[in-house]
C-alpha cells in the first residue's frame, strides 16, 4: 500500500481526508506547517505527499517551499499539490518546485486515491484546469509557437502533446484520451509526463511570472 | 489653417504638383508653448528660425512701444510694438496641440514659473532703488512684479502640476514665490502711509490677489479631495486583499471540506459550491481581466446551474474569448450545460479555447448518455437550440453521446465572426491573445 503523509494546516481537512482516503492508501504521518512537513517527509520518507498549496511556516513560501526544500528527496518522495485555489500563480508555483500533480480539494476520496496511485507510479495528475493552464502558457491557443518539432524542446508541446492536454482540459480521463487518440494509456502517461517535465524545465515567458500576470481565474 | 490634401484630380487633367504642407499643430514636447515648433514646421522653415525670430521681433516691438508711450507720447503706435508678442499668445491659443497620444506627458524646457518669479523679483529690486516713494511710476512698478509672482504661483498650480519634469522644483518655486510676495508686502507697508497711491496700489494688488485666489482655491480643494478619495480608495482596497487573503485559508477551506465531506451531487455540497463560487467573485472582482466575455458568461451560467441542480461543472478557458462570438455560442452552451445538468448531473466539465481560426467550446458530462438521433422532433433542445442556432451562427454544432457521458462540442471560426457585422474586434482578439 502506498505510504503517504497528508500536509494541511487544517487539521479538520486532514482528518477528513483521511477518513476518505479510508484503506485505500497509508497515511503515515501529518504535518501543519512548513517546518513540520520537511522534518516529517525526511524522517518518515513516504511515497507521495499530499501538499496543502498554502501552508503557514518556514520563508512563507507554502507548499512550493516545502517542495524545494525536500529536493534532495524528488527521486524517492513524491508530491501531489492539493488545494483549493484556482489560481494559475499557485498551481504553477508548486509544479515548477517539483509536484507531480494537482488537485484540488473538492475532490471525492477515490479520486484522491486514484491521484495517488499514478503520481506513486510516477505519472503525473493533471486536471482539466491543469492541462488549461499548460495550453494558455506554452500559447498553444494564440498559435504563435509552432509545434515542436522533436519532444526534447522544452519550449514548445509537441503536437500530440497538445491533442493530449486539449482532451484531459476537456474533462476526458486518461484512458478515455488513449482511446479517442487510438494510443495506449501507457503512451498517454508518457506525453503527460513530458509535458510536466516541460512544465517544470521551460524558461518559455517565465511561466512563473506568466502565472503571477494572470492572478485568479 | 490646417492643409489638407485636395480631392484627387480626374483622370488626364494635368495638375501642378502642390506641396502639402504639415499641418498647423504645437507638438507635445516643447521649449515655451511649441509655437515656433509648430509655425517651423508647417512653414518649412528651419525651428530655430522661427525661435529666434519671435523672440527678437518681441524685444524689438517692446523697445519701440517703450520709445513710442515716452518720448513720442503716442500710446497708439506704441500697441503696434506689442504685435509680435501677442501674435505669438494668439497662436498659443488657437494652435491646437497635437493628439494623437492622449495620455503623453507634455513637457516644455523653459521653466517659465521660475523665469515669472525671476523677473517679479528683479523689478521688485528695481523699484526702491529706482523710484523714490513719491515717484509716479512707483505703483507700476509695485502691481508688475506682484502680478508677475502670483503669474508664477498659477502656472506651477495649473501648468507645472502636470508635466512630470517640473514636479518636483514646482512647489520650491511656489514656496519662493509666496515667500518673496510676504517681504515685499512687509517692505512696502511703511511706505503706504508716505503716499496715498502706494496705498492704492497695495490696495490694487490685495484685489487682485484675492481674485487669483477665487481661482485657485477651488482648484487646489478639487484636488485635495481627488487625493483624499484615492487614498480612500487604496485603503480599501488593501482592506479588502487582507479579507481575501484571510478568508481564503479560512471560509474558502471549510467549503471546500464541506463540499469534500458531503459528496458530490448532495444538496449541502451544492450550497457549499455555490458559496464558494460567490465568495470568491466578491474576494477576486476587478482582478479577472476577461470581465463581459465568452469566459464570463460561462462561468456565470454554471453558478447558476449548480445552484439549481446536483451538478459540479468546472470552466476552463484557453486563449482571450472575445465577446465578438459570445452570443451565438453562449446560447449553445448554455442549453448543452442545462442539459448536462439536468439529464447527467454529477462532474460536468466546460472547454473553451479560442484560437486565431475559431473558438471553441466543448461541455462534457459523465451521464448514462443517449442517443440524438432517437431524440424526438418535438424535443428542441439538441437539435434547436445547439445545433441549429451554431449553424446559423456559421459554426458547428455536434453532439457525442455514450455510454461514459455526452460531449457537446461547439465550434465557430473566427472569419464568420468578423463578417457579421463586427469586423476588427475578432482580429484584435486573435492578436492579443498571443501574450497572456
Amino acid at each position: 500500500m502506498t505510504r503517504v503523509i497528508i500536509v494541511d494546516d487544517h487539521s479538520i481537512f486532514r482528518t477528513g481526508l483521511r477518513t476518505d482516503l479510508g484503506d485505500a492508501v497509508e497515511v503515515v504521518g501529518e504535518a501543519g506547517d512548513v517546518d513540520a512537513a520537511v522534518r516529517a517527509i525526511d524522517e518518515l520518507r513516504p511515497e507521495v505527499v499530499l501538499l496543502d498549496v498554502h501552508l503557514p511556516g518556514g520563508g512563507g513560501g507554502g507548499g512550493a517551499e516545502v517542495v524545494r526544500r525536500s529536493a534532495a528527496l524528488l527521486a524517492e518522495v513524491r508530491f501531489l499539490a492539493l488545494s483549493v485555489s484556482d489560481s494559475a500563480e499557485d498551481v504553477v508555483g508548486v509544479i515548477r518546485a517539483g509536484a507531480r500533480g494537482y488537485i484540488t480539494k473538492a475532490s471525492s476520496g477515490a479520486e484522491v486515491a486514484a491521484a495517488v496511485a499514478t503520481v506513486a507510479a510516477g505519472d503525473a495528475v493533471f486536471s482539466p484546469r491543469l492541462a488549461g493552464f499548460v495550453l494558455d502558457a506554452f500559447g498553444t491557443a494564440a498559435g504563435a509557437p509552432a509545434v515542436a518539432a522533436t519532444d526534447d524542446e522544452l519550449d514548445r508541446l509537441s503536437a500530440r502533446e497538445q491533442e493530449v492536454m486539449r482532451l484531459i482540459a476537456r474533462g476526458y480521463a486518461y484512458k478515455e484520451v488513449a482511446s479517442h487518440l487510438f494510443i495506449s494509456i501507457k503512451t498517454v502517461e508518457t506525453h503527460v509526463s513530458s509535458v510536466l517535465r516541460k512544465l517544470q524545465l521551460s524558461s518559455r515567458h517565465e511561466l512563473t511570472a506568466w502565472a503571477l500576470e494572470r492572478r485568479l481565474l | 489653417m490646417t492643409q489638407v490634401a485636395a480631392e484627387p484630380p480626374a483622370e488626364g487633367v494635368r495638375v501642378r504638383p502642390s506641396r502639402v504642407r504639415p499641418a498647423l499643430i504645437r507638438p507635445r514636447e516643447v521649449v515655451l508653448a511649441g509655437v515656433s515648433a509648430a509655425l517651423g514646421r508647417h512653414l518649412g522653415m528651419p525651428v530655430a528660425l522661427a525661435r529666434v525670430g519671435f523672440a527678437a521681433l518681441s524685444l524689438l516691438g517692446g523697445l519701440w512701444a517703450l520709445y513710442a508711450l515716452w518720448i513720442q507720447g503716442a500710446p497708439v503706435a506704441a500697441i503696434a510694438g506689442l504685435a509680435p508678442p501677442l501674435l505669438y499668445l494668439w497662436l498659443w491659443a488657437f494652435v491646437p496641440r497635437e493628439r494623437d497620444a492622449p495620455d503623453a506627458v507634455r513637457s516644455r524646457r523653459v521653466p517659465v514659473a521660475a523665469v515669472l518669479l525671476g523677473l517679479g523679483i528683479a523689478v521688485a529690486l528695481v523699484v526702491p532703488f529706482t523710484w523714490s516713494p513719491t515717484h509716479r511710476l512707483l505703483p507700476v512698478g509695485i502691481v508688475e512684479s506682484t502680478l508677475l509672482t502670483v503669474l508664477a504661483i498659477v502656472w506651477t498650480l495649473a501648468v507645472d502640476a502636470r508635466d512630470p519634469q517640473r514636479a518636483a522644483s514646482a512647489p520650491l518655486v511656489r514656496a519662493l514665490a509666496a515667500g518673496f510676495l510676504i517681504l515685499f508686502g512687509l517692505f512696502l507697508l511703511p511706505t503706504a502711509f508716505v503716499d496715498s497711491r502706494t496705498l492704492v496700489a497695495i490696495v490694487g494688488v490685495a484685489l487682485v490677489l484675492l481674485g487669483v485666489a477665487a481661482f485657485v482655491v477651488p482648484v487646489l480643494l478639487a484636488r485635495w479631495s481627488a487625493r483624499a478619495a484615492e487614498r480612500a480608495a487604496l485603503a480599501r482596497e488593501e482592506q479588502r486583499s487582507e479579507i481575501a487573503a484571510h478568508l481564503h485559508d479560512s471560509v474558502l477551506q471549510t467549503l471546500a471540506i464541506i463540499q469534500n465531506r458531503a459528496g458530490a451531487g448532495s444538496e449541502i455540497a451544492r450550497i457549499a459550491r455555490a458559496q464558494e463560487r460567490e465568495l470568491r467573485d466578491w474576494l477576486f472582482a476587478g482582478t479577472d481581466p476577461f470581465a463581459g466575455d465568452l469566459a464570463t458568461e460561462l462561468k456565470t451560467i454554471a453558478r447558476e446551474l449548480e445552484l439549481v441542480h446536483a451538478v459540479r461543472i468546472e470552466v476552463v478557458t484557453v486563449g482571450e474569448v472575445g465577446a465578438v462570438e459570445s452570443h451565438a455560442l453562449a446560447a449553445a452552451a448554455r442549453e448543452a450545460l442545462v442539459n448536462a445538468a439536468r439529464h447527467a448531473g454529477g462532474d460536468v466539465t466546460v472547454y473553451a479555447e479560442a484560437t486565431p481560426d475559431a473558438v471553441e467550446v466543448f461541455v462534457r458530462d459523465r451521464g448514462s448518455g443517449f442517443d440524438p438521433d432517437a431524440v424526438p422532433d418535438g424535443r428542441l433542445g439538441i437539435r434547436e437550440s445547439i445545433v441549429g442556432r451554431m449553424t446559423r451562427a456559421g459554426g458547428t454544432g455536434v453532439v457525442v453521446s455514450g455510454a461514459d457521458g455526452t460531449e457537446v462540442q461547439l465550434r465557430l471560426p473566427r472569419g464568420r465572426a468578423a463578417a457579421s457585422g463586427v469586423a476588427g474586434a475578432a482580429g484584435v482578439a486573435a492578436g492579443s491573445g498571443g501574450a497572456p
